[in-house]
């Protein structure tokens, strides 16, 4: 009879969350919406100004996106599992800092350019997935530490020098276009980004990741290591920040002290304008990418219409700001932590008489004690609404 | 069938005592007099026969009103990224105001109530449309840094007269000006979070907001106003920046929220909310401020210095979570036991037959 009820309550509940009209959809995948957008800004700009469509600014575009996206791509990985990592843009300065002086006074070529760049941002990212997986720190304290101690040892490192002399057959890649408009940096990063789509939406691993940012405890009583799942991703989010050391020397060809300290907010407002929410579970990969394009774009399409570089900061923030409000997902009911649709998921729970309690004692929230599963079974926290 | 528990309702189940590392605000004590002591013995120029220690806190009380701020609004379980780029707001306000020959008090009011609207409309943001503070400031802090590039302009205002810098750069019997507000300041957060509504609602919301709400108190209200209170202190230290270095440039506040954040933190306060004692947080600052100011003395660059506050904060922490972690294992073990009693005694396989 239980059974009976529940069915009941799930076709209710299906009924009041089914969705109308059928091309929504199209609004509904943030990818599809904002590469609408970067085309209407492209169109208009290239209007106002025939230059904005010449290859060499597209391909100017495209490679300085490359670099934000190699960080919202790291960053979308912690994002989606709830994390934060405030460090990916120190990560990226110390990445481009250690390859580049290798470049510079060795001679090191591309490929084991791009593995040493990969490998620093894998030791980096380690030092965060330590401090979030094993030692359990709040991700958002524990990267702000990593990011003072990582901005600082560029300093360290670099003792004052800086890296000014990378060779042509690097910058040329970010110069030189395959097709109008395309440099061929942006091709060298397209497999990155699918092999990241791919393991977030068809490998398990992915899809744990989604798991547990929608909800840790339901991840964990599947189980699904919580811990490990973290860990991995903050490794994987200093391996693609180390990669985005190497598109930063190619695209600048040069690096010093400050490199990237100031990256790591401008790769989080990617990412959520890409559609990955700090809430967690969901956001992808190619939602990054198309994240960073549109924030160069509109940056570029600014300084074409004269609006004063001083104003590209609240360009980004306006647009982050945008992104956010239009995500009904991000609001939370009444100014708490609890998102809208997680209130909505618990009042379906109720509704739908679930039999098994929530015992509410996992190691991380000793904040919801109370509710003794008594006899009577309803959960204290069901008043209103 | 469901198999359906009961539990004895006559145990009485005693609630964990909210558990911290004891004595924090000692611990924190003993590291001030321990570093001072230090840059004493190894430094001729830190101590100065005391009034140079004194001295010295003019350099940190900016940063040290900004994080009293800070610690207000995270202890309501919310962040406020965009203060840094208040406080340089704040002061490049005052710094326009006074160099278009506005006395220092309007010069003063006149940030403080930018610095404060802005703290307002964060708070109006994160409390009426209900979007994550971290996403409201962090967008508001891109903005805020926009305007306060284009209000300085091209030649960022400096030289001020000195009825206003005597409020960054003097005394009082070798007690600074700066060091007596940020005190005076630092007595009023604490009075308000301790002893008044205000403060026990704000700390109730980041205990358990859903409990406040049921509980009756205006969570809108109060967060709106903790930003605002917020935004107001961030507008403070905004103008004591400008006295002190006697030059309102855009960027003059932004590198004081890392050191902003870490003092909170260091302080005890839960980032989560709910948790933390403001006097810890006003030791924390004399912590920081005294180990940044003695190693610039003996010359180290301010760069391996933010390196070493971050190696702080982590250590500091990690030491924390060790102690809280394993006695909250210990507690939820308990409640686990007394709670669930089929954890020892295994459900009858035919239970749903």
């Amino acid at each position: 009879m239980t059974t009976a009820r529940n069915v009941e309550a799930a076709s209710a509940a299906r009924r009041e969350l089914s969705v109308p009209p059928r091309w929504s959809w199209l609004l509904r995948r943030r990818e599809i919406l904002v590469t609408a957008v970067i085309v209407i800004v492209v169109a208009g700009s290239t209007a106002a100004h025939p230059y904005f469509w010449a290859s060499t600014n597209l391909a100017f575009i495209f490679a300085d996106s490359v670099v934000i996206a190699f960080l919202a791509l790291g960053e979308s990985f912690v994002m989606i599992g709830r994390g934060i990592d405030l460090s990916v843009g120190a990560i990226m300065g110390l990445s481009a800092i250690f390859v580049g002086f290798r470049i510079q006074n060795d001679g090191m070529t591309l490929l084991p350019a791009v593995l040493l760049g990969a490998g620093v941002g894998i030791v980096l990212g380690l030092g965060n997935a330590i401090l979030v997986g094993v030692i359990r720190l709040p991700p958002i304290i524990a990267t702000l530490g990593t990011l003072s101690v990582y901005s600082g040892l560029e300093f360290v490192i670099t003792n004052g020098n800086q890296v000014d002399t990378i060779p042509n057959s690097f910058t040329n890649l970010g110069s030189d276009t395959v097709v109008p408009g395309v440099p061929i940096i942006l091709l060298l990063t397209l497999p990155f980004v699918l092999i990241a789509a791919w393991v977030l939406r068809y490998t398990a691993f992915g899809r744990s990741i989604y798991a547990v940012g929608d909800d840790a405890e339901a991840a964990y009583r599947a189980g699904i290591s919580v811990q490990r799942v973290l860990f991995s991703t903050y490794v994987i989010s200093g391996l693609f920040a180390g990669l985005g050391g190497v598109a930063y020397l190619i695209y600048t060809s040069g690096a010093d002290s400050t490199t990237g300290i100031n990256d790591n907010l401008t790769a989080i407002a990617a990412a959520i304008i890409g559609g990955t929410a700090l809430t967690g579970g969901v956001g992808g990969a190619f939602g990054a990418l198309v994240g960073s394009v549109f924030l160069t774009v509109t940056l570029t399409a600014m300084s074409f219409a004269h609006v004063s570089d001083v104003w590209q900061p609240a360009g980004v923030g306006v647009l982050v700001l945008l992104a956010v409000v239009y995500d009904s997902r991000a609001r939370a009911a009444g100014g708490g932590r609890l998102g809208a649709r997680r209130q909505r998921r618990r009042q379906l729970r109720r509704r739908a008489g679930s039999t098994g309690q929530p015992t509410g004692a996992t190691g991380q929230s000793a904040g919801s004690t109370g509710q003794p599963t008594g006899a009577t079974g309803q959960p204290a926290g069901g008043g209103a609404s | 069938m469901t198999p359906t528990t009961t539990i004895t309702t006559g145990t009485t189940l005693e609630l964990p005592r909210r558990w911290r590392v004891p004595g924090w605000g000692a611990c924190l004590l003993v590291a001030i007099i321990a570093e001072c002591a230090y840059f004493t013995l190894t430094t001729r120029q830190f101590a100065g026969g005391g009034e140079g220690m004194l001295n010295l806190t003019e350099q940190f009380a900016p940063t040290g009103i900004l994080a009293l701020g800070l610690a207000m609004v995270i202890l309501t379980g919310n962040i406020d990224l965009s203060c840094a780029a208040n406080a340089s707001l704040a002061a490049v306000i005052a710094g326009t105001v006074l160099s278009k020959g506005g006395s220092p008090a309007v010069a003063i009011l006149a940030a403080v109530a930018v610095a404060t609207f802005v703290g307002l409309f964060n708070g109006v943001i994160v409390a009426f449309v209900g979007i994550d503070s971290l996403l409201v400031t962090l967008a508001t802090q891109f903005i805020i840094t926009s305007v306060a590039t284009s209000v300085a302009g091209a030649s960022p205002p400096f030289g001020f007269p000195s009825s206003f810098t005597l409020l960054g750069q003097s005394g009082i019997d070798y007690i600074p000006i700066a060091l007596l507000i940020f005190l005076v300041i630092a007595l009023a957060v604490i009075v308000t979070i301790g002893y008044t509504g205000l403060g026990r609602s704000l700390t109730l919301i980041g205990y358990n907001p859903r409990a406040a709400r049921y509980s009756g108190i205006a969570i809108r209200r109060s967060l709106t106003s903790v930003f605002t209170l917020c935004g107001a202190l961030s507008g403070v230290a905004g103008v004591l920046l400008a006295a002190y270095y006697n030059s309102a440039q855009p960027d003059i506040g932004t590198d004081l929220l890392l050191p902003g954040i870490t003092a909170v933190i260091l302080g005890g306060m839960d980032i989560f909310g709910g948790r933390g004692r403001i006097g810890e947080v006003v030791l924390a600052v004399f912590v920081l401020g005294y180990m940044s100011q003695g190693m610039l003395i003996e010359g180290d660059s301010s760069l391996s210095i933010t390196m070493i506050t971050g190696l702080v904060l982590i250590g500091a922490l990690v030491v924390k979570f060790a102690f809280e972690r394993n006695f909250r294992q210990r507690m939820s073990a308990r409640m686990l036991r007394l709670r669930t009693p089929w954890n020892r005694t295994p459900l009858p396989r035919d239970a749903d037959g």
